[in-house]
């Protein structure tokens, strides 16, 4: 069941992919700008079951991980993306009325995106990696959650619809 | 799985993240298979990259200009007169002459140095989320571009390339926290180590202590065994400010790049070094002042005061 459902969103992330390296890639915006893929993963994965969440992840995470743009070992936004993906997932499981709102969705994912970056710098540090100045990278994970409260609300209609029809569709199946 | 009486959703967690970790391992330890994973999937969006930087690049540059806006609000004043045909004209004119400026500079340095170049036009920006400053090329193995080469504008160092692929190449940029070059001050021939920061701005380390910087010193690559990764002689920065921190062993130095990181469309990468070392040849020139005419007026008083 789970490696249907991952088969059947599959595609839809790698647009969503190939539309972040190909056109969101294309803009320099303040502080480093957003990635919409990481906020699609996260949002959705918010939306799902805890298993999904981690399996959405690791799927998520292995094609970050095949951009070339990425600077760290394949696997390092593998591993992160798996527990970001649970615990998004996690704390929203069982829970209508947190699912049920948007403004919690938007500030569960705008918190959980600046999160996610910390944790793959603070990784890639413990692997040799450099990043630049303190406050670089504080202005880079402010200004990503901020970008994040803006493109939520954006892609939250697209995301729900999707993710309730393909899960409704499936659950009845 | 809340009441942690799911075993299956643990077992799928705990699987999956032995994967990653197994595919670190595996990526640690240099096995080819997963370089290969990502070279694929460049070769496959490099085209894409290509073909979105033609199309988004000018909204691109319309987003780099909203940050300037202040000194651009009457140019846009004097736009908004424009229909939309003429608008998209002038956006995609504009484009081209700025890429056409940029080539010729470009060749210019690479012909003063007698440097071999590979012109490329810059695809994509890089990562948004991994601290990096890198770019993308639409030029790679096939056009002779390999790894640790240098990467020129008209204006100075760019960058080397990092990673190679058929039909396109990572940059990675001077600005990028792990950036190195060592550098010599044109001139005084000091030599030292210049590290990116992530902004436009670098960090010179001297290696002697009994040598000293002043601002305004150029700073060129010192060059490397083989002429690679860097080629000698081409332009970095220039000395905005001096450490002189009382203990300090060696002197440091902020330097500020030629090359504009935030406006690269056109780029060079060096496959061919020269026989010699250019040296001080391509130390930018300094602008000459313009002379100001100034006229003066004698006015002087009638003698007879009218009523």
């Amino acid at each position: 069941m789970f490696a249907r459902r991952f088969l059947i969103s599959f595609p839809i992330f790698a647009v969503i992919f190939v539309i972040q390296e190909t056109i969101v890639s294309q803009f320099r915006l303040f502080g480093s700008g957003f990635s919409l893929f990481l906020i699609f993963t996260l949002l959705w994965s918010a939306l799902g079951t805890p298993e999904l969440g981690a399996l959405t992840g690791f799927g998520a995470g292995l094609l970050m991980d095949l951009s070339q743009s990425s600077s760290g070992p394949v696997g390092q936004w593998t591993l992160i993306m798996i527990l970001a993906g649970f615990s998004i997932s996690y704390l929203g499981y069982g829970d209508d009325n947190f699912r049920g709102n948007p403004i919690s969705l938007v500030v569960i994912v705008a918190i959980a995106v600046p999160i996610t970056r910390l944790v793959y710098l603070i990784l890639g540090l413990m692997f040799g990696g450099e990043f630049g100045s303190t406050l670089q990278i504080f202005i880079s994970l402010i200004a990503s959650g901020l970008w994040t409260v803006a493109v939520v609300p954006l892609l939250m209609p697209f995301v729900t619809r999707i993710h309730s029809g393909l899960f409704q569709d499936l659950s009845r199946g | 799985m809340r009441n942690g009486g799911d075993n299956r959703g643990r077992l799928l967690l705990i699987s999956l993240i032995v994967t990653s970790l197994f595919l670190i391992t595996l990526d640690l330890r240099g096995v080819q298979v997963l370089g290969g994973l990502r070279n694929g999937s460049q070769t496959v969006l490099s085209p894409l990259q290509s073909v979105a930087a033609t199309v988004f690049r000018p909204v691109g540059n319309f987003f780099s200009d909203i940050t300037h806006l202040g000194r651009t609000r009457g140019e846009i004043e004097k736009l908004k007169a424009n229909n939309e045909m003429l608008l998209q004209a002038l956006i995609n004119r504009k484009n081209a002459d700025a890429e056409l400026s940029q080539l010729k500079s470009v060749l210019d340095l690479a012909g003063t140095a007698k440097y071999k170049v590979v012109n490329a036009k810059v695809i994509s920006l890089g990562s948004t989320s991994s601290f990096t400053q890198t770019i993308s090329i639409d030029a790679g193995t096939n056009n002779g571009i390999r790894q640790n080469m240098t990467v020129i504008t008209g204006l100075g160092l760019v960058g080397v390339v990092k990673m190679s692929y058929p039909n396109s190449a990572l940059i990675q940029l001077a600005t990028d926290p792990a950036f190195r070059v060592g550098a010599r001050v044109a001139g005084s021939q000091q030599i030292g180590i210049l590290s990116g920061q992530g902004t436009g701005k670098g960090v010179l380390q001297l290696l002697d202590n009994r040598t000293t910087l002043k601002v305004g010193d150029v700073i060129l690559a010192r060059g490397s065994q083989h002429n690679r990764p860097f080629v000698p002689g081409v332009p970095i920065g220039e000395v905005t400010s001096v450490d002189n921190a009382a203990g300090a062993i060696t002197q440091t130095a902020d330097v500020k790049f030629y090359v504009n990181f935030s406006s690269l469309s056109i780029v060079a990468v060096v496959v061919g070094a020269p026989q010699s070392d250019p040296r001080d040849a391509l130390v930018p020139k300094a602008p000459v002042p313009t002379p100001v005419p100034t006229v003066t007026i004698y006015a002087k008083p009638s003698e007879s005061p009218t009523p």
